[in-house]
């Protein structure tokens, strides 16, 4: 061993603490950005004393994928809740103040008073005026049903154009991964990013990460379609202009192969994606199917009927284009509550006789029931009340089946939507106690404390002082060689 | 080496994570103390909330259906005072009538009581109340019974029935010869029927047999007024009618008796008639009081089932508010305890 070999080492070794401080400052200040993965230093020995080799990213495989899956589904379920909200203040108001089971109830309480003196005037028109706020709320929420479906649509072309985008970034970061990979250059950055775009692309579908040679990866779904394979595979969807009662809408294309819609409260849909199509088809679908029949029960229980049973029951306060022949018992009839009105025939304000409610004959002689033009004649309006009570058939269709009553379908109605709401509020709680649980536990394992990185600093702060006094040491100990020499 | 166990940026997340969920529970739990209710009934019930709903339903209904009992109980009351103002014109009319029988009374003071009895009677049973006519049956909004004057259906229909039988007219000097006997004949098989049959709606009435019909509970109707055409009436009309007509001509005293004879029976027979129909109605009266009692204890059901399901208890959302609020602040301390937890303030 020589001095001048000492020398090296010491210099060597304030080199490593050069690179290593780097390093720490850079810990540092990325300290508060949660796609940064910690970086450590390699240090191994070499002749000449010990030096950097390798600038190692503090990642793990498995919690990465946890937190992945745990974020799209979240973000499928949040999606889910959020549009539930939505279409709860659109169509039903606040706390179901707007909803048709409550303004049935109205109506019934309309009739009561109605048949207590049916001679009074002005109660007939309130009758047919809690029929019109009915008929009202039908059609608004029908069309809320709809506009809603619409702007689900519009979500759904940004959310695409934002998903091909974001490949598109995958792939220049995954290119600059492999290609620096193959060199042996620090991949480190190109990592980071290419992760924090991972997290962006599983909030909208869900991924399964399939790493190949030199890093590279390969993304699918979790159903098993290709999204990325060294290039971004297209993602595609045509938006429908405008939505009818039962017109599906288009499919979402990744691939060429349709993405499945998410079903049930607590949503199988993973990524917003497939939340939003679940949204469109299954819960709005049905939330008009279900306003769809009540509108049908309607026309149903206020049908009027030939006391002499020869002429076929047609339809009374309430009629639909189709009228006046009632629509066909236990069949679904699409968009219905967009079209129900109040018969004119009972509206004065188009020179109807509300008290037609009261004799019958809405469809001409045949079908009055008052034949002694009785001016308190109740039975009739006693009949419509005990026909919303009365048990019809509704179509399964409309996912509540059955062989019910009018009220108690309607309620039904709001107990299906409510516990859809309920439940999706207590799933997207367990979901997103999960995301924040799993993001956590990644950041403990890839992110930056800052104690640590200053007691790092504080062991270079020693070991460039150790190795600057080294290096004087061994100047003075030449020195005094030297001075002997001469 | 990797030594981290809890990175800064977990830490100070997790802060933030925690405090924002108790703020947003705090919101919450102060709307419940404020309204009594649980902050979203839709998603606190979820699918039990039809279940609410079909409760506050039906209160609201049978609260209306208390209102229309009170409608329909304020009009049998109203029939009533009717009714027992009819049985005391008959039983006035009944003395008068007895004595009349005995021949202790002039012919001229029973046609004019008679005549005072026919005002009265038509006069009760053309009563209304808010617009309605009282024993017009369903046809309310027309006077039930028509007026006895010269010239009208009823008077006309008993002198041409006369005419019909005898051959002459009442007036005529030749009805000073029908005996008690063919008078009795022509009282009970003739005009009787015109007040018992279905003469009486042609000439004397307008109200029909059918009755209001109302509904008193959610599943329970019941006839809710009474006819004119009831037989009580009929026969009390029968019984003045005849007397104001035909003793108002030349019988002699023994066809008068007949008349007088039947009259007083015919009123007998409305009096029992009448006390009858009273019955009936305080029944009714009775079944809606009940009802109405009956409604007010389900709605106190209803409202108990409702808050229930909907209710906050007042002291557990409060004790609640005052948990968060020092979570809360606790969670301010710490946070700025962790903050000064640091290295970089320890070193030189």
């Amino acid at each position: 061993m020589s001095l001048s070999t000492a020398l090296s080492i010491a210099q060597s070794a304030l080199l490593n603490t050069q690179r290593q401080t780097t390093i720490v400052s850079r810990n540092i200040s990325e300290s508060a950005n949660p796609d940064y993965s910690r970086r450590g230093t390699m240090l191994s020995t070499t002749g000449n004393g010990a030096s950097v080799v390798d600038i190692r990213r503090s990642t793990s495989d498995v919690l990465i994928r946890q937190n992945m899956a745990a974020l799209s589904a979240w973000s499928g379920q949040n999606t889910l809740l959020n549009g539930l909200n939505t279409l709860d203040m659109d169509v039903f108001g606040s706390n179901n103040a707007n909803h048709p089971s409550r303004l049935l109830g109205n109506l019934q309480s309309a009739l009561q008073t109605y048949s207590s003196s049916p001679s009074n005037t002005s109660v007939a028109e309130n009758v047919v005026e809690t029929a019109r706020q009915l008929v009202n709320a039908l059609n608004t929420g029908s069309d809320a049903i709809q506009n809603y479906r619409t702007s689900v649509d519009r979500e759904i072309v940004s959310t695409v154009a934002d998903l091909n985008t974001l490949l598109a970034d995958f792939k220049v970061a995954n290119d600059e991964v492999v290609g620096g990979s193959k060199l042996g250059r620090d991949v480190n950055d190109a990592l980071d990013q290419r992760d924090a775009i991972l997290k962006k692309i599983t909030e909208i579908v869900p991924i399964t990460a399939i790493k190949r040679g030199d890093n590279d990866l390969m993304l699918t779904t979790s159903s098993g379609i290709t999204v990325f394979e060294t290039v971004p595979r297209s993602v595609s969807f045509t938006a429908t202009a405008g939505y009818a009662a039962g017109a599906p809408g288009n499919s979402i294309y990744v691939d060429g192969v349709p993405l499945a819609s998410g079903s049930g409260a607590n949503t199988t849909a993973s990524g917003k994606l497939s939340a939003l199509v679940q949204l469109r088809e299954d819960v709005a679908g049905g939330l008009q199917a279900q306003l769809d029949e009540v509108a049908r029960g309607l026309i149903t229980a206020f049908a009027e009927t030939d006391p002499s049973a020869v002429n076929p029951d047609l339809a009374g306060l309430f009629t639909w284009p189709g009228g006046p022949a009632l629509p066909a018992a236990g069949t679904l009839e699409d968009g219905l509550a967009r079209v129900i009105s109040v018969n004119s025939a009972y509206d004065s304000s188009v020179g109807g006789n509300p008290h037609l409610l009261r004799d019958g004959g809405a469809n001409g002689a045949a079908y009055v029931h008052n034949t002694s033009g009785g001016a308190s004649y109740a039975d009739l309006l006693l009949n419509y009340d005990t026909m919303i009570g009365t048990p019809i058939a509704f179509d399964p269709a409309a996912q509540i089946s059955g062989t019910i009553s009018l009220s108690a379908y309607s309620t039904e109605s709001a107990s299906w939507f409510s516990a859809l709401r309920s439940d999706a509020t207590r799933a997207t709680d367990n979901k997103s106690a999960l995301m924040m649980r799993t993001a956590e536990a990644l950041s403990n394992v890839t992110g930056v404390n800052i104690d640590e990185e200053m007691s790092l600093l504080l062991d270079l702060e020693h070991s460039y002082q150790a190795s600057a006094k080294l290096v004087q040491t061994v100047d003075n100990m030449l020195a005094a060689l030297l001075a002997a020499v001469r | 080496m990797k030594t981290t166990f809890i990175s800064s940026y977990s830490t100070n997340q997790s802060v933030r994570t925690h405090l924002m969920k108790m703020q947003a529970e705090l919101i919450k739990v102060e709307r419940e103390v404020v309204t009594g209710r649980v902050a979203d009934a839709g998603v606190e019930l979820g699918s039990r909330t039809g279940h609410s709903i079909s409760l506050q339903r039906d209160v609201e209904r049978l609260s209306t259906i208390i209102d229309s009992n009170a409608l329909a109980a304020s009009r049998l009351e109203a029939t009533q005072l009717g009714l027992q103002s009819l049985a005391d014109h008959a039983q006035k009319y009944l003395s008068i009538m007895t004595a009349a029988a005995s021949g202790s009374v002039e012919a001229s003071i029973s046609m004019s009581e008679a005549d005072t009895t026919i005002t009265a009677v038509t006069g009760v049973l053309n009563s209304s109340m808010n617009g309605e006519n009282l024993f017009a049956g369903v046809n309310t909004d027309v006077t039930p019974i028509n007026g006895f004057g010269p010239g009208s259906a009823a008077r006309t229909a008993m002198e041409t029935a006369f005419v019909t039988h005898f051959g002459f007219a009442h007036t005529a000097p030749a009805a000073a010869a029908i005996d008690q006997a063919a008078m009795q004949n022509f009282l009970t098989t003739v005009i009787e029927p015109q007040f018992m049959g279905p003469d009486w709606t042609a000439n004397w009435s307008n109200a029909t047999d059918e009755t209001i019909t109302a509904r008193i509970t959610l599943t329970e109707t019941t006839s809710g007024s009474v006819s004119a055409n009831n037989e009580g009436m009929r026969r009390l009309m029968m019984s003045a009618a005849v007397v104001a007509v035909f003793m108002d001509g030349n019988l002699n005293a023994n066809a008068g008796k007949a008349v007088l004879e039947t009259a007083a029976s015919q009123v007998g027979q409305s009096i029992s008639a009448l006390g009858q129909l009273q019955a009936q109605t305080g029944i009714v009266e009775q079944r809606i009081t009940t009802a109405s009692e009956r409604l007010q204890m389900q709605i106190d059901i209803f409202e108990g089932k409702i808050s229930d399901l909907e209710g906050v208890d007042a002291y557990e959302a409060s004790t609640r508010v005052s948990t968060l609020l020092s979570q809360i602040e606790t969670a301010y301390t710490l946070t700025s305890r962790i903050r000064q937890l640091s290295l970089v303030r320890y070193l030189p």
